[in-house]
């Protein structure tokens, strides 16, 4: 016990002198203090009072972003903001009197904003007023030296050339959150801006660049003297779309004239190079270069037809008959009909003890696969789908991108939704319906897909079975690994592309609405009923809302096609009637100027 | 080689297991000063991001609750229990240490982070608190009045592992710590001034000897950089220079709460974390740092005295390896901010804006108070 008690006497000797060495440091440390801040704090007070050394951050011009053809969409333009640094004034309500003047405002407008920020510190610039005209500017300078109190800042704003027609294309900046701060690992501050939505989003890395910074020597009046050191900036970088804008602008031309909500999609079936995105309604992204108010956000997000929803990529609908194109091709591939089977049809099927109507009441008689596409004849695809079964459409849809995100660049792209057995009893709990496998067949029932999704089941068909990724930045081809391709034997992708042939150019065909003079065009029309939809979900939907949904789905030239064109009108009538003429719109512009310029 | 596989908490007989009965017997000194200064550092922290447009009190003030918490657990549990979960608690953060160099996200140039959400975690500090818990356990077998070669080279083992982890990532700063740790806790265990002597004048050679002949001015500036890798892009001090400005100016009263030009301005760099000392020089002069100052002179008082009436060997330990910390903290930071050391991301203990540090902060002034609460033998 003894010799522990003199180790532990040992050790308490240690600690006793350790703590009089690191005391001792800090009293000595507390001296460098008193030092600093007692013997020679007068002359640190005024190297602070006239500190100067200011810092002057450089922002790095933003990307620009132009179109396929090299139109311009997106530049920046300059903004002058005035700024009153209150410390720096002889007679600040002389002041006040002087810009009141210039600017053209009351003065007790301008008072009550310095009320406001009263009890802040003197030495805080005070932001006066936004968006100077450059007269405004050169008259507040000139006075520089007798009013050293005002400040022009210089901001750079996002100026979105063409403002709703490429809104969800390109989307907008807003201020950063604090959480993508955190994120970012320093390349973000606070206070910037950033990305929100589309391609300014998804690139933002790219577009933003780096921000510099100089520091410089003012004298006490804040006039810059000297340069001290600076950071250089790196500017943005330019980005080049794959969007033709005037197929952009001839698209949503068509909805704008007549009030419509709905989509577009036109892409290159070649390579899925997208030349038109189109969502409508929608709102100017330029709304956001300025500050937005709460009450402009407001009438923003509860405007009828949500404007600021992308329709071609975040809107799943039922395919209606475009479906078809899918099932048909599925049906030659799987061997389950030859393209001579045919089938009586006197206006409806009983199918499992349910009577399926088709469209036409009349019927359409005897029909083979290429009448049934050019006709649309519903119950030819409900046998099919009967024969077929569930699991194998939703094989072959899979197989052809339904049910899964195309892969186009912006985010919150919907995948919409095939359904199977296994998708039932994990979703809805039931199983199964065999009736349902009939809805399904003419593409209504649980099927749900986006506009986007059917420009690439389109494009695949079209361009001889070659899955493509949409995608809005050049040079962003990938190919499918060759596992991955569909297994589709040719003539079958061929029978489908003329029985779309004859639904544009045959007479009997649904859609010769959409015939062009001097370049052959093929498609399918596609009618949802939404009311028997809309019932069950929710009885008191407006009118509006019980009208059908029209599909259009074409592509040109039909021997080797290089544009495909979807369009998609909600609530706007059958396909034939609404969407065709604006697929036909976008075509007839794509053959005559648009591809004069490659 | 000492054995540390005898549980020390079966010594403990069950009429000693009493641990909070003794509630009133906690060091004021300690706690009061703990309390206050983290107060204070709610306050500065305010007022250092008011020009950040995010306002970190809200944020701190939920790191200084959860820390509270930390605090009342690790004084309830007797300190014997932690040192017999030491090695466990040391492996497991060697694993962190490892996993944060893959999973982890980088802030600051470090991958050193790990981020869930809106939540970050800093393991090195976690290992600090393991590594000194593990280190007093392995010294508290030994019963001879210095340690041997052997042992004391099993003990900069213990302490180099966690830190190479860390030194990988690269967090220099965070990687120092572990050096005031190993030589505070193996002074007091007790060295041979021989060995200190010689370990000395090797250090002091090797490293002059590198400096000196060893490298090319290049390589000089490249390992200034690299341990100061937040160093000013413009060079010339610029920050250095900012920082002294802000203190000098203070002068004896301060410039009053929230009105300091050089931090509302934005001249000084880090106001929140590390240069918080400044932003509060600036405010509340001379009496303000002396105030700060003199609390952390109260703590560390408080906390040797804690270490010299401890009851046991391994008691005494643990209080000295986390004091030791304390200590280098509060020197390096302060006389960094005055310009007398070079910068480094070395933050001020209860002051400075930080979860992590926050959190290790109050648990090891419970373990501390802990240990004081469990002082008395039964004689």
């Amino acid at each position: 016990m003894k010799i522990v008690r003199e180790l532990r006497q040992d050790l308490i000797g240690r600690i006793w002198l350790l703590n009089a060495l690191v005391t001792g440091l800090l009293v000595a440390i507390t001296c460098a203090y008193w030092f600093a801040q007692i013997v020679e704090g007068e002359h640190y007070r005024e190297l602070a009072e006239n500190n100067r050394l200011r810092k002057l951050p450089i922002k790095a011009p933003r990307g620009l972003i132009f179109d396929r053809n090299g139109q311009l969409l997106v530049e920046n333009i300059p903004s002058y903001n005035l700024l009153v640094d209150r410390s720096r004034s002889d007679d600040l309500q002389a002041a006040i009197r002087f810009v009141a003047r210039i600017l053209g405002r009351p003065v007790p407008e301008l008072a009550a904003i310095l009320e406001r920020v009263r009890s802040t510190p003197d030495f805080k610039p005070v932001l006066l007023a936004e968006h100077l005209t450059l007269e405004q500017v050169a008259a507040v300078s000139v006075r520089g030296r007798e009013f050293p109190e005002f400040e022009v800042e210089v901001q750079n704003l996002r100026l979105y050339r063409h403002g709703p027609q490429t809104a969800h294309v390109l989307g907008y900046l807003g201020e950063v959150t604090q959480g993508e701060v955190d994120r970012s690992d320093g390349s973000y501050a606070v206070g910037d801006l950033v990305g929100k939505r589309g391609i300014e989003q998804v690139f933002d890395k790219i577009l933003r660049g780096r921000d510099g910074e100089r520091v410089v020597v003012v004298d006490s009046r804040g006039k810059l003297l000297d340069e001290y050191g600076r950071t250089p900036v790196a500017a943005g970088r330019p980005l080049r779309l794959t969007l033709d804008l005037d197929l952009q602008q001839e698209a949503i031309r068509q909805f704008e004239g007549a009030d419509a909500v709905g989509s577009v999609v036109a892409l290159d079936p070649r390579n899925g190079e997208i030349l038109a995105l189109v969502s409508a309604p929608s709102y100017d992204p330029n709304l956001f270069a300025r500050r937005l108010g709460q009450e402009e956000w407001n009438a923003l997000i509860s405007a009828p037809h949500d404007p600021m929803r992308d329709r071609a990529i975040q809107n799943t609908y039922s395919p209606g008959s475009v479906f078809k194109i899918m099932m048909a091709a599925a049906g030659l591939a799987e061997g389950i009909v030859n393209e001579n089977d045919s089938v009586w049809c006197d206006g409806s099927a009983s199918i499992y003890g349910h009577r399926f109507r088709c469209w036409s009441k009349g019927g359409h008689g005897r029909v083979n696969l290429h009448d049934a596409l050019e006709h649309s004849c519903d119950v030819y695809f409900y046998h099919l789908g009967q024969r077929l079964g569930i699991e194998r459409i939703a094989r072959y849809s899979r197989m052809f991108g339904l049910g899964s995100k195309t892969g186009i660049e912006l985010h919150g792209e919907n995948a919409g939704l095939v359904p199977d057995s296994a998708w039932s009893l994990a979703a809805r709990k039931h199983p199964w319906f065999l009736g349902e496998t009939i809805s399904v067949a003419i593409g209504q029932g649980p099927v749900l897909t986006s506009p986007l999704q059917i420009a690439a089941v389109t494009a695949l068909i079209a361009n001889g079975g070659r899955p493509i990724r949409p995608h809005l930045i050049q040079g962003e081809e990938v190919e499918a690994p060759a596992a991955d391709r569909p297994a589709l034997p040719p003539r079958a992708l061929e029978a489908v592309r003329e029985g779309m042939d004859a639904v544009v150019n045959d007479p009997g065909g649904t859609a010769r609405t959409a015939r062009l003079p001097n370049v052959r065009v093929a498609g399918k029309t596609g009618t949802v009923q939404v009311i028997g939809q809309a019932a069950r979900t929710n009885p008191n939907a407006l009118p509006f809302r019980f009208r059908d949904h029209g599909w259009f789905t074409s592509f040109a030239p039909v021997d080797h096609p290089e544009i495909v064109v979807v369009a998609f009108v909600e609530h706007g009538g059958s396909g034939s009637k609404a969407a065709a003429p604006i697929a036909k719109a976008v075509l007839a512009k794509y053959f005559s100027t648009a591809k004069q310029r490659r | 080689m000492p054995n540390i596989s005898r549980p020390l908490s079966n010594a403990a007989s069950p009429e000693e297991r009493q641990p909070l009965a003794h509630l009133a017997a906690i060091d004021g000194g300690l706690a009061f000063a703990a309390l206050l200064l983290a107060a204070v550092g709610l306050a500065t922290v305010h007022s250092a991001s008011s020009e950040l447009a995010v306002d970190y009190l809200p944020r701190q003030a939920i790191w200084v609750g959860i820390g509270l918490v930390l605090l009342l657990a690790a004084m309830s549990i007797d300190y014997r229990v932690l040192l017999d979960l030491s090695l466990t608690l040391y492996i497991f953060s060697l694993i962190l240490l490892g996993l944060v160099l893959v999973l982890g996200d980088v802030r600051g140039g470090a991958r050193s982070w790990f981020v869930v959400g809106p939540w970050q975690f800093q393991p090195s500090e976690l290992a600090k608190l393991a590594t000194t818990l593990f280190v007093a356990r392995f010294l508290s077998e030994i019963d001879q009045p210095v340690l041997t070669l052997r042992q004391i080279a099993t003990v900069v083992g213990i302490v180099a592992a966690p830190m190479l982890l860390i030194v990988v990532e690269p967090d220099m700063g965070g990687a120092a710590m572990f050096v005031p740790l190993l030589a505070g806790m193996l002074l007091i265990a007790g060295v041979k001034l021989r060995y200190l002597l010689i370990a000395a004048v090797v250090a002091t050679s090797v490293g002059f000897g590198l400096w000196t002949f060893g490298m090319q001015e290049y390589q000089r500036e490249r390992v200034i950089t690299f341990l100061q890798p937040e160093r000013d892009p413009l060079g010339s001090g610029y920050h250095i220079h900012q920082s002294k400005i802000a203190v000098g100016s203070g002068q004896l009263v301060g410039k009053g709460y929230m009105q300091g030009t050089q931090s509302q301005l934005r001249f000084l760099p880090a106001r929140h974390t590390d240069f918080i000392l400044a932003v509060l020089a600036e405010e509340w002069g001379f009496l303000g740092v002396a105030t700060v100052l003199g609390l952390f002179a109260l703590y560390i008082r408080s906390g040797a005295r804690i270490a010299m009436r401890a009851r046991d060997r391994s008691g005494i330990l643990v209080v000295v390896g986390l004091l030791s910390v304390f200590c280098f903290h509060v020197l390096y930071n302060s006389a960094m901010v005055i310009g007398f050391l070079p910068i480094t991301g070395i933050p001020l203990p209860f002051l400075s804006y930080g979860g992590t540090f926050m959190l290790y902060n109050f648990t090891a002034t419970g373990i501390i108070l802990g240990v004081d609460l469990r002082r008395y033998v039964n004689r």
